[in-house]
């Protein structure tokens, strides 16, 4: 039995869905971002290393991480850099053993807090750190402005995963639970209340998962042409190449918990099913093509401009739909 | 095959603390195991202007409190700002009694109620 828990743990972190597949899976999710914006652009993407391309972003990374110097200045402090950033990676994929994907899958109640702070407020720290680690004008401009973002963008984040989780696990054993929601999940979209909520969130998370990924119209914090690449202008080298597996981590376990507990993750089949792992797939697929769309449709907003977007259309259809959860039947 | 453990919550954290290591361990090894060696040494790049263009290179905890304040909060306080501080009594009894203000004394009534209720 305990052999048993050993080996699912060991298995979960360091290969499914632990270090090896998250860091595969954000190589393709990469991939399939530059190929769909390339195609929006009538260019060709990557196309050339690997079959049709699929390796250009594990090419890119490995260039980054193995041919090219890290250049620093005297202010630098890049050894703090790559442990800040090597603990965001490390909470990102300590995460996944509360997803019920994992083979090692920890459920408790409330989980979901220690799965927000381990997935979203730990690498946003990271990021923060490790570009103030490496300080320059332009890195200061670009780190104020994605704090002042992420002020708002971060409940709202948090609001439209909390509140499909509420309405999935009120009454229930393990409150507040991933794997609980997971279970729970048909309640929401057989009730048409509770699907009306579970829209305004979607809306909400949809928004604030453009700000996480830093994507336009809210690219503000790495403006190019404007602040050189604003909070990441001094990475380079290997510590560039951490810094944006760390991004593409971020945007992918903002998705997988998306695709859980706003769509249901395989509902309405299960995991082992053949099935329930297709619809897993084209739901997180369906979620990552959203945000390529708008990311390739819309325009950069100045800093204030995207602050009111944000609050608008990210923070309060959230917090409407908390209002609602918490007075529904 | 797979294993769920359903725990309480302080055990679910040490279980995560410990994978929380194991994770840190496993990444810093594939990456000072794969990472380049190689380092250059550099002024701060400030678009070929010398550093004196630049006073401090570090913000300071203030601008950063004030650029959030001034950007965006302000449109927050604008209402107050504008609606209520100014001087005058009737703007005063004009705002507490709008709908904004009969909406936080129903806000204020329901919170005692509850808590008297134990809700």
């Amino acid at each position: 039995m305990y052999l048993d828990v050993y080996v699912n743990a060991l298995f979960s972190i360091l290969v499914f869905p632990g270090t090896i597949f998250l860091v595969a899976l954000a190589f393709f999710t990469q991939y399939l971002v530059r190929k769909l914006s390339a195609r929006y652009q009538r260019r060709m993407g990557p196309s050339y290393v690997g079959p049709i391309g699929l390796l250009q972003p594990f090419y890119d990374f490995l260039k980054l991480l193995r041919a090219k110097e890290e250049v620093v200045n005297r202010f630098s402090m890049p050894r703090l850099a790559e442990f800040a950033l090597i603990i965001g990676v490390s909470c990102i994929v300590s995460s996944v053993i509360f997803l019920p994907i994992s083979l090692l899958n920890v459920a408790t109640v409330f989980d979901v807090l220690i799965f927000f702070y381990l997935s979203s407020v730990m690498p946003l720290f990271a990021i923060v750190i490790a570009s103030l680690s490496m300080p320059s004008p332009y890195t200061n401009i670009g780190v104020s402005r994605l704090l002042s973002l992420v002020t708002i963008a971060e409940p709202a984040y948090f609001a439209s995963i909390l509140v499909p989780v509420y309405l999935a696990t009120r009454g229930d054993g393990l409150f507040m639970s991933i794997s609980s929601t997971y279970v729970n999940f048909s309640r929401l979209y057989s009730n048409p209340i509770t699907l009306a909520i579970l829209a305004l969130s979607i809306i909400g998370f949809t928004v604030s998962i453009q700000v996480k990924a830093m994507y336009p119209p809210f690219n503000i914090p790495e403006a190019e042409q404007e602040i050189i690449a604003g909070y990441e202008t001094e990475f380079s080298g290997p510590l560039l190449a951490l810094a944006r597996l760390l991004h593409d981590l971020d945007l992918v376990i903002a998705l997988v918990i998306g695709v859980y507990v706003l769509l249901g993750g395989p509902a309405p089949f299960n995991h082992l099913s053949p099935l329930g792992g297709l619809v897993l797939v084209l739901k997180y697929l369906i979620l990552l093509l959203l945000v390529v769309t708008l990311k390739n449709i819309m325009g950069r907003y100045r800093i204030d401009q995207a602050l009111v977007q944000v609050f608008k259309y990210g923070l309060i259809p959230p917090i409407l739909a908390a209002i609602l959860a918490l007075v529904a039947p | 095959m797979k294993t769920t453990l359903v725990l309480d919550p302080s055990s679910a954290l040490t279980i995560v603390v410990a994978v929380l290591g194991l994770s840190i361990l496993t990444v810093s090894l594939l990456y000072y195991a794969l990472k380049s060696r190689r380092v250059r040494v550099t002024n701060v790049y400030l678009s070929g202007e010398p550093e004196s263009v630049v006073s401090s290179v570090t913000p300071s905890i203030s601008s950063m409190y004030w650029g959030f304040m001034k950007r965006f909060a302000k449109s927050l306080y604008r209402v107050l700002v504008e609606g209520v501080h100014t001087g005058s009594l009737h703007d005063w009894y004009r705002f507490l009694s709008s709908w904004l203000a009969l909406l936080v004394l129903l806000a204020v009534i329901v919170f005692i109620a509850s808590i008297i209720a134990g809700w």
